[in-house]
């Protein structure tokens, strides 16, 4: 069948493409309203004396409104692109002012104008995704006729560049965090006789807490790292940490690793004003033997199956705290039934706070019949709304026989 | 969170610190350290009686705040933390070399 003329799609310019592909990619369409945006479209109305303020986007065919401020809730938060004074906008060369739409040729016939709700004034800044494409506007409505003077302009350009900001830095952390979950070991396939769990819940999108494995020789390296601070900067330190590390898995014991990575570390830390606390460890998986380093992290605990637990001493200070003492490597054996489990200190958080929050961990361990179990039911306390980074990695030997 | 720098003569600064020691205060305790050390001060006791609560990036400003007054042959000790400061300096090792005094009047006569 042959379609009707009018079905068949237009073909677009490819600045239109760009641009449509640059605000699907923010992935912002139709999303509920966001306090962050809400508040500027409030302060853009009482700033410049106006009824409406709005964030719009142009998708398609469409204007769509991220916020509002001086629109019933109940209107519609969509109108079509074709009677969009947005849509104007990003055509003109980032600003466009329209004094009185009545008089202005290129409005006094939109519906808008000549109906409700009757506009008279429009100023609307073209908002920019980061390649310069222009994606909607932040503009300002009124029913009287104005003037918008130089200084006025200035204001409403400097509050479009905020919420270019606001759009574009969601898109970027969602896609760190992305990047750092992908910097997260895969389950680990060839540890027989071992079951291996670990999580990591960042407080923030992002953040300096990681864990890590990999086969190394007859066994495995583990790592859990816990880099100052949240967000972005402590989340940038952390891939350095676990590169360094990893690149040390050559080298045969575990206090050399640990001693080329801190070398390799030190300046940069010291550069960034940071550190890092640190527990590293390889597991033979003939014998059992753990072999480990602890780097002011002291979060470790070995769960063995005769009913004690062993908290594993940690001997030095952080990384990049200035300790220039030789690294020692300590050694403790997990026995079939016993379980290995680092955490980082928002787990105490998930407690009391203190030290004691180590026991409950132990009997949380006890209680569980899974590596998996036991992660499970700490990120289950951690939820979503845990203060600091949470993270865990749980090593289980399985009773033999 | 209140910053407040005493002169104690002799080389010495009391930084008396109120609040939370945290990812917002810790830079400002980095620059007053800094500051001081660069006066001359270079004997800094950092007291901690009013803090309630330090995170990393807290201990962070302590280490850093240790490195630099070091560095300008001084020291920086530290007086009076609570329980949970002591906890975070005991986890990371870190009491070993922020000896905690129970006064900042006694970090540099003992």
């Amino acid at each position: 069948m042959t379609p009707a003329l009018s079905s068949v799609p237009p073909i677009l310019p490819y600045s239109e493409l760009a641009r449509q592909r640059a605000l699907d990619d923010l992935q912002i369409l139709d999303t509920p309203p966001e306090e962050r945006f809400d508040r500027i479209t409030r302060l853009v109305k009482e700033l410049f004396h106006v009824e409406i303020a709005i964030i719009s986007l142009i998708d398609h065919d469409r204007q769509w409104n991220k916020s509002s401020a001086g629109i019933d809730p109940d209107q519609p938060t969509e109108y079509p692109r074709s009677i969009a004074f947005c849509d104007s906008t990003i055509d003109a060369c980032g600003i466009l002012i329209v004094p009185d739409a009545r008089i202005d040729p290129r409005f006094r016939d939109n519906i808008y104008v000549t109906g409700a709700p009757g506009i008279r004034f429009y100023a609307g800044h073209a908002l920019e995704a980061h390649g310069g494409e222009r994606i909607g506007a932040l503009c300002v409505f009124d029913t009287q006729p104005r003037e918008f003077t130089a200084l006025e302009q200035n204001l409403l350009r400097d509050l479009a560049f905020w919420v270019q900001k606001e759009l574009n830095a969601s898109q970027e952390l969602d896609q760190a965090a992305a990047v750092q979950r992908g910097l997260l070991p895969k389950k680990l396939v060839s540890l027989p006789g071992f079951e291996v769990a670990g999580a990591c819940s960042p407080a923030r999108a992002v953040g300096g807490d990681f864990y890590d494995w990999y086969p190394v020789g007859e066994g495995a390296a583990f790592t859990l790292a816990d880099v100052m601070g949240k967000g972005v900067g402590a989340a940038i330190i952390a891939a350095t940490v676990r590169a360094v590390l990893r690149a040390g898995s050559r080298l045969a014991a575990v206090a050399d690793v640990a001693g080329a990575a801190a070398a390799t570390l030190e300046p940069d830390l010291d550069e960034a004003g940071s550190f890092v606390t640190l527990f590293h460890a390889r597991l033979d998986m003939d014998t059992g033997v753990i072999r480990y380093v602890d780097a002011g992290h002291g979060l470790s605990l070995v769960v063995h199956a005769n009913g004690t637990t062993e908290r594993l001493t940690s001997l030095r200070l952080p990384v990049g705290a200035g300790d220039d003492s030789p690294w020692e490597e300590q050694q403790v054996v997990l026995a079939p039934g016993s379980t290995l489990i680092s955490v980082s200190d928002g787990v105490l958080d998930l407690f009391d706070g203190t030290l004691a929050s180590l026991a409950a961990v132990d009997r949380l361990v006890r209680q569980a019949s899974t590596a998996q179990a036991v992660v499970d039911s700490l990120m289950s306390l951690a939820g979503v709304s845990a203060p600091d980074d949470v993270t865990v990695i749980v090593v289980r030997r399985e009773m033999e026989g | 969170m209140q910053f407040t720098v005493t002169d104690q003569g002799d080389g010495i600064a009391v930084v008396h610190i109120a609040g939370r020691l945290n990812m917002v205060t810790a830079p400002r305790l980095r620059e007053v350290v800094a500051a001081s050390v660069a006066a001359g001060q270079n004997r800094v006791a950092v007291d901690l009686s009013d803090v309630d609560f330090i995170d990393s990036s807290g201990l962070g400003a302590l280490i850093g705040g240790l490195k630099t007054a070091r560095q300008a042959g001084g020291d920086l000790r530290i007086a009076a933390p609570n329980e949970q400061v002591r906890l975070v300096l005991q986890l990371t090792n870190m009491e070993r070399v922020l000896t905690a005094y129970p006064a900042a009047s006694d970090a540099f006569h003992g």
